[in-house]
């Protein structure tokens, strides 16, 4: 198991009222969960993740950092639970989870 | 009548897709974290929900306390605090007088946890049988390809009634733990066609295990739920008697039986091609519907 925590600079992002959370994905093989959150400052997407996989720090945190700045996500706390996902699928719950807060 | 496979989709999906549209209101949603102490570690990551959803929802206007497991996080399995949120909705059910319903996905207790998920079963089936004294309706849906085993195979027969869909299998040991234990001449777990009709929904509902037989479907399996929301099932003296007689017949006439098929044809089905090919609902239209598990 490995965990670690960065934030990123992102542009801010409208959280709609009356959400106050979103969730993609399930914790299963090559699969993983993520959770966002507002409360993280206006211009910065926090980020929390713990994985199974140890060993793959670099690649997550290009795949974050690359999140961030092709969208807008400031002011949100990320949190994963991962369970191997390949940095695709990573990007791909992070736009579901981000989708169903602009598009409910 | 939507075509959307029940089996396909994940817990959260279903719940959306089965409730009266919106009226899902999670207890102890994600932000709330209580998950595991045990799996981290284990070196296993936790989920948000510990694989069970559970809230109050309405379905055809009437109130009751769902419950859907996820079955991809640890094959569904119950943990401590899985089982504690269950526990914790079925009394729930049982005090409020609102009908009890679970999507089930499981193979049992979650054996990284030790004796805590055993007894979260145990206790989660005394809740069902104060539900069932009380008048309160307890409904099992069973429609996944992990199905019912283990516990939440026992569990689901404790269960008032049992909606299941051509896809959902409900035993106690799983098809790898028979082979296991009895060698692969006794029971092939690569041969799925035996598996399901051993174990599958039209088996089920043939032996009168699954009240509701229906197809793979949300909407099917929906109107499958609503249609036993008013058959409480109450355990009396009168329904244990007949529920033991029930089983001590099938063990005579089925007790020496190698091949499900014997099964198939002494219920009545003649063409069990055709009938292996029928959806759900097709298969329970074509025969008739058998007395009721419990």
């Amino acid at each position: 198991m490995e965990k670690f925590q960065k934030s990123f600079p992102s542009a801010p992002l409208a959280w709609p009222s009356g959400k106050t959370w979103s969730l993609a994905g399930v914790v299963g093989s090559a699969n993983l969960e993520v959770l966002m959150e507002p409360g993280a400052a206006a211009d910065s997407a926090e980020f929390d993740v713990q994985t199974s996989f140890p060993g793959y720090q670099d690649s997550w945190l290009a795949a974050l950092s690359d999140f961030s700045t092709h969208y807008a996500l400031g002011g949100t706390k990320v949190t994963i639970h991962d369970q191997g996902a390949a940095p695709v699928v990573i990007t791909m719950r992070l736009r579901q989870a981000l989708d169903q807060l602009i598009h409910p | 009548m939507s075509r959307v496979p029940y089996h396909e989709l994940k817990a959260r999906e279903r719940i959306a897709a089965i409730c009266d549209r919106g009226s899902f209101n999670e207890i102890l949603p994600p932000p709330e974290r209580v998950m595991s102490v045990f799996l981290p570690e284990l070196g296993i990551p936790v989920s948000f929900d510990d694989g069970l959803i559970i809230g109050r929802a309405s379905l055809n206007g009437s109130p009751v306390y769902l419950a859907a497991q996820v079955g991809q996080f640890v094959g569904g399995s119950v943990g401590e605090v899985h089982s504690a949120k269950l526990v914790g909705l079925i009394e729930s059910a049982a005090r409020d007088k609102i009908p009890f319903v679970m999507l089930i996905e499981s193979g049992g207790v979650r054996l990284h946890e030790g004796s805590s998920g055993e007894i979260g079963i145990a206790e989660s089936m005394r809740a069902v049988f104060a539900c069932r004294t009380l008048g309160v309706a307890t409904i099992a849906v069973i429609g996944s390809d992990i199905g019912a085993y283990g516990g939440m195979g026992i569990f689901s027969a404790c269960c008032g009634s049992r909606v299941m869909t051509e896809h959902g299998r409900l035993g106690v040991s799983g098809p790898i733990v028979i082979e296991k234990w009895m060698g692969k001449q006794a029971f092939d777990s690569s041969d799925r066609a035996l598996i399901w009709k051993t174990s599958g929904g039209k088996t089920r509902y043939l032996l009168g295990d699954a009240d509701v037989l229906v197809d793979d479907s949300t909407d099917a399996v929906r109107a499958g739920i609503i249609s036993l929301l008013g058959q409480p099932a109450p355990v009396t003296l009168g329904s244990v008697s007949a529920d033991q007689q029930r089983l001590e017949a099938r063990l005579v006439q089925f007790g020496k039986t190698t091949n499900p098929d014997d099964i198939w044809t002494a219920s009545g089905v003649t063409d069990i091609a055709a009938a292996s090919l029928a959806s759900g609902g097709e298969f329970a239209n074509s025969y008739p519907k058998k007395s009721s598990a419990q």
